[in-house]
């Protein structure tokens, strides 16, 4: 069945068509919210909010309408909404977390130095990321791992497309400056760019 | 330290991420070839794609268990349809006026003064055009520029703001169709409008070179509490052909987000903020369109 129908059979109250889609759609929706949130906790307070959303506006889905877009935008504004009603305590945890994940980074598995090292900055990247403010994050993770392009980013936040490549520009170069940071031997992080090829 | 403006442009993330045009990507390309500095950056942005590609993504619950969230889901779900069965309509959330009452400082009351008085030299005035002219087009002067796309059908002066009234507690400003007022509608949008005008008028008070992150924190809540419902009335006003309270709406929209979303509580967003929201001439235009009826 198509969502389309799923979403006119949800709306009418059939309870097998909301699961339905919410099966379909759970881990795209889940992936987005552990990369903005970081955690397991909050990606799934945040997946639950999403499916919350979706079921309440399930009246006001335009069927013409691109069903993930739709789902996109819901998603960018939990974790907007996530993200404000944390008290500036649990937002400090954020950074926390990020911490914790470098100090509990397990040892490489063996294989080529390259890969290993590409596994490095990735844990680095991830706990800088984490450490994004949220806006630059959500940007970041929705450009870089959704592949949203910046005007359906602003479109769906209400921002201008300036706006929002701003944020891209500031979260790139803080990543940036994490990455040069960990980069101790450059050549051999040159070699991570360009597949082992130094 | 970057001395390149292409890379200080974020021309190079932009490449990357390829959201230039043809012509724009083809300039970047030909000046990659010469500008190590660029290439550099453009090295460190493919480091990063290969570093994050080289993660694992996790796309759900830990052991990949989808019943423990499916069953919370279930339930709020079930929540929820219980909720619709008693509040058929949902309604803005109400708020916690004691508490605003507390927080607001002085400032904000000045301002909240000065526009009170606004309101009523503008009501003062609506009366008298009112009477003096035909019912179909009241211009109110406020320095700020059009806020309809529809041409003022008197030659009014440059940045004086217009509001058609095609009938008395109307904003209608689509083309000649019939008038669609919703009664239930206009009642919710002007109590939101209310409540959100608390928000413009804190933030627009305060003096960015005094206050602290804490002094406005509350209206960042505040703000974020009213921006679904904000949207939500935008849409409606859309669908209902209310350009001119679409547009308010949508401006009003865009500080909410920025007051909500910043993430720096630092005197340089409250200033831009502030910016925004002259700029936008929204706390003028929030009155017109208040005086006039939605």
């Amino acid at each position: 069945m198509v969502d389309s129908d799923l979403i006119t059979r949800a709306a009418g109250g059939d309870p097998a068509a909301f699961q339905a889609l919410v099966e379909r759609h759970r881990s795209m929706v889940y992936r987005v919210a552990y990369q903005f949130a970081g955690n397991h906790h909050d990606a799934e307070d945040i997946a639950q909010e999403v499916f919350i959303k979706i079921y309440r506006s399930l009246d006001g889905f335009r069927q013409d309408a691109q069903l993930t877009s739709w789902i996109y935008r819901i998603v960018m504004n939990a974790c907007i909404d996530h993200r404000r009603r944390q008290s500036p305590a649990v937002s400090s945890a954020f950074g926390d977390d990020a911490d914790q994940t470098l100090r509990n980074m397990p040892e490489e598995t063996p294989g080529p130095e390259e890969r290993a090292y590409a596994g490095e900055l990735g844990v680095v990247l991830e706990g800088a990321i984490a450490k994004l403010p949220p806006g630059q994050r959500l940007v970041f993770v929705m450009r870089h791992h959704q592949g949203l392009k910046l005007g359906e980013i602003a479109e769906a936040l209400g921002l201008a497309e300036g706006t929002v490549k701003r944020q891209l520009h500031a979260a790139v170069h803080r990543l940036r400056d994490a990455l040069r940071a960990t980069s101790a031997c450059p050549e051999r992080a040159r070699g991570v760019a360009t597949g082992g090829r130094v | 330290m970057t001395t390149c403006a292409v890379q200080t442009s974020a021309a190079i993330e932009l490449y990357f991420y390829d959201e230039l045009d043809a012509s724009e990507r083809a300039f970047v390309g030909q000046h990659l070839r010469t500008c190590r500095e660029c290439r550099a950056a453009l090295d460190e942005l493919t480091m990063i794609r290969a570093a994050l590609a080289s993660r694992s993504e996790i796309a759900a619950p830990p052991g990949g268990d989808w019943a423990p969230f499916m069953a919370r889901l279930e339930a709020a779900v079930a929540r929820e349809r219980q909720r619709s069965k008693v509040v058929p309509i949902t309604r803005p959330r109400p708020v916690d006026r004691a508490r605003l009452r507390v927080r607001h400082n002085l400032a904000s009351y000045v301002a909240m003064a000065a526009i009170l008085t606004l309101a009523t030299t503008s009501v003062v005035y609506l009366a008298r055009t009112r009477g003096a002219r035909p019912p179909e087009t009241t211009t109110v002067t406020t320095g700020a520029r059009p806020i309809t796309e529809t041409p003022p059908p008197t030659p009014a002066a440059a940045g004086s703001t217009v509001i058609e009234r095609r009938a008395p507690s109307s904003v209608d400003t689509s083309a000649a169709g019939p008038e669609r007022t919703d009664a239930a509608f206009a009642s919710v949008s002007e109590q939101h409008f209310e409540r959100s005008k608390l928000v413009v008028l804190g933030l627009a008070a305060k003096n960015p070179s005094e206050a602290s992150a804490e002094d406005w924190s509350y209206e960042r809540q505040l703000a974020s509490s009213l921006l679904d419902d904000t949207r939500l009335y935008r849409h409606a006003a859309q669908e209902r052909g209310m350009k001119t309270l679409a547009g308010v709406l949508s401006d009003l929209e865009l500080v909410l987000l920025q007051a909500s979303m910043s993430d720096e509580r630092d005197r340089a967003t409250l200033e831009r903020i502030q910016r925004l929201i002259r700029k936008r001439d929204l706390m003028t235009k929030m009155n017109a369109v208040t005086t006039a009826g939605i």
